[in-house]
């Protein structure tokens, strides 16, 4: 599920400012892969958890890329849409676009190497949890 | 734009925060309101058809309904992104949860239901019932206080109110949290238990004791209350055909109470709402034995049962609720409440007649009655698949008619020409109750379906 990678302290922050910002005092994610929650308890710390179940995928297999929460898609490059430049090789850490929530881009990241054949979301649209952004041939 | 009661702008875009056949009722009312709605949906219900045709639609999170329809969070985050400015959380769910009317508010929303305070104030029993006999609403003999720790006064109360009596969580409802003592000797171990269970469940110990009443009916009491003092009650409701605490027959009006006996109640549910300030559409719930009425809880939101109701008063609640959370009067006043004819509403569930096991998959063919004087609320069609994850209840079949008489013999051909192919559900069920003599005479009391089942079930 998740395109973000959620282990990542620098999305938490990101995510965790926004929330924040948003009045909101938590959030959890889960995703075929793991989980993440943050807990904003006022005058405390940002309770935060991630844990993984990640399962491995069959190379074989395209993976299609799906938004771990509702914001708003950004393709990754403004200047040059995404998909004009399809396929093209991705590796795991690359970033695909971004969710906007509130004023904060999170990254989407790839999750896997391989492929990425086709975006599935049209810029600038509100997608939810789950909508399908990107599919990946994964290669082994 | 003008402002409404708390200063907010008035709002055009509401988020449902619900699913099934309440979301497609709400649609319903914002668009002849002329409102916007947003539609929020777990993964299980991605192809149901209101978020089709909602102005937007969005999903919040998994199928399980901790992670999507009771996600707080979820569900304000959602609000912001979608710019809604009001939130319609249905019944169920968070509907009379305190902490989300107050998160919505203080995120500058509108909630479609009461304040935060009277969610909280009507959620434990105990400051209900001092509430209600502050404004002279009759309440089951007891004291409006928390049982002590001493047992020998738990035990001298018992004996000043007379065995049977009932032990109740005071965080409790919808029948948990609660157990009868029929005599002396089993009353400190049953409030023992229902202290350990109220702990459990409702997180507070806090339990208070009542007259336990042997052969009630389950009658209520609908009002309405604007945030201008005005407020009406619409008449009443008998939804004494329960299996299990879970209703599933109602009808308007209760039969054979003279409107002497019932005028007074529905007065001081009035009163009660002006006294703790009340906003939007609550129901009074009572025991009726003996020609006597006893509180037993307010529920603080919209009920399942509300289109009987509807049908009766021919005013549309769901319509009335948002506008009083715009901040509009009511444009009625009691003396325009005319209830006339008879209604009953048949909840259709997606469950084994005889075992009343849930029975989930697609519906492979589908014929609703659509002859006059007979409404369906529903939102499955033909391919719509039931998920497994929340409540059975797949629609709701409504008739109106002159009489009680006419109003039965309309829901039996209602139920007749009712067909869900590809699931199982409780219509047969239906079929045979509506069939039932003592039934049809009217007046059962809240253990005649229980019986009647046992009776079904006897070789």
């Amino acid at each position: 599920m998740s395109a973000i990678d959620f282990s990542d302290p620098t999305t938490i922050a990101l995510l965790t400012d926004a929330l924040t910002a948003a009045g909101v005092s938590g959030l959890e994610i889960s995703w075929p892969g793991g989980q993440l929650r943050i807990v904003v308890a006022t005058g405390e710390e940002a309770r935060i958890n991630v844990s993984s179940t990640a399962q491995p995928v069959s190379a074989a297999q395209p993976v299609v890329v799906k938004a771990p929460m509702a914001g708003h898609f950004c393709s990754g490059n403004s200047s040059r849409s995404v998909a004009d430049r399809l396929p093209r090789s991705v590796s795991a850490a690359d970033t695909l676009g971004f969710l906007r929530v509130g004023p904060i881009l999170l990254p989407l990241c790839a999750g896997r190497a391989g492929i990425l054949t086709r975006q599935l979301a049209e810029p600038d649209t509100l997608v939810g949890f789950g909508d399908p952004l990107f599919e990946i041939e994964p290669q082994s | 734009m003008p402002e409404t009661f708390d200063g907010r702008a008035r709002f055009d875009t509401v988020l449902i925060a619900n699913r099934g056949e309440i979301a497609t009722r709400i649609q319903k009312a914002c668009r002849a309101l002329g409102l916007k709605t947003v539609v929020v949906y777990s993964e299980a219900d991605r192809q149901a058809p209101y978020g089709r045709t909602a102005d937007s639609a969005l999903c919040i999170g998994p199928s399980s309904a901790a992670k999507s329809y009771l996600n707080k969070d979820a569900l304000l985050l959602a609000a912001r992104l979608t710019g809604a400015g009001a939130i319609h959380p249905g019944y169920g769910f968070l509907s009379e949860n305190a902490a989300f009317a107050d998160a919505v508010e203080k995120a500058g929303l509108a909630f479609i239901g009461p304040s935060a305070s009277s969610i909280e104030a009507m959620g434990d029993k105990i400051s209900a019932k001092r509430a209600m006999i502050a404004a002279g609403v009759p309440c089951v003999p007891g004291p409006d206080t928390a049982l002590a720790e001493d047992t020998a006064a738990i035990e001298r109360l018992a004996l000043e109110i007379g065995y049977p009596v009932i032990i109740k969580a005071a965080g409790g409802g919808g029948g948990r949290g609660m157990r009868v003592v029929p005599e002396a000797r089993l009353l400190q171990e049953a409030v023992a238990l229902t202290r350990e269970e109220a702990r459990q469940a409702f997180g507070s110990p806090s339990l208070y004791m009542e007259k336990f009443l042997q052969h009630p009916r389950h009658i209520e009491i609908q009002v309405l209350c604007d945030t201008h003092g005005n407020a009406v009650w619409l008449g009443h409701r008998d939804c004494s055909m329960q299996r299990r605490h879970q209703k599933v027959v109602e009808e308007a009006p209760a039969s054979g109470i003279a409107p002497e006996v019932i005028g007074p109640v529905g007065r001081a549910c009035v009163e009660a709402c002006r006294q703790i300030g009340y906003r939007g559409v609550g129901t009074f719930e009572f025991l009726y034995e003996d020609g006597a009425f006893y509180f037993i809880e307010m529920n603080t939101r919209l009920q399942v049962e509300h289109p009987v109701t509807e049908m009766t008063s021919g005013i549309d609640i769901v319509q009335a609720q948002i506008k009083v959370a715009q901040g509009d009067p009511l444009d009625l006043a009691q003396a325009d409440v005319n209830c006339a004819g008879h209604a009953f509403e048949c909840r259709i569930n997606a469950e084994d007649p005889d075992t009343f096991l849930p029975s989930a998959g697609v519906i492979t063919g589908l014929v609703l009655p659509e002859e006059p004087g007979i409404r369906v609320d529903t939102h499955i069609h033909a391919g719509y698949k039931v998920p497994p994850y929340y409540d059975s209840l797949i629609a709701k079949l409504i008739v109106h008619a002159p009489t009680r008489a006419e109003a039965m013999a309309r829901m039996r051909e209602a139920l007749a020409g009712t067909r869900v192919d590809g699931i199982s559900t409780n219509i047969p069920f239906l079929r045979a109750l509506f069939e039932d003599s003592a039934f049809a005479r009217g007046e059962t009391d809240i253990h005649y379906l229980e019986q009647w089942l046992k009776q079904r079930r006897a070789p």
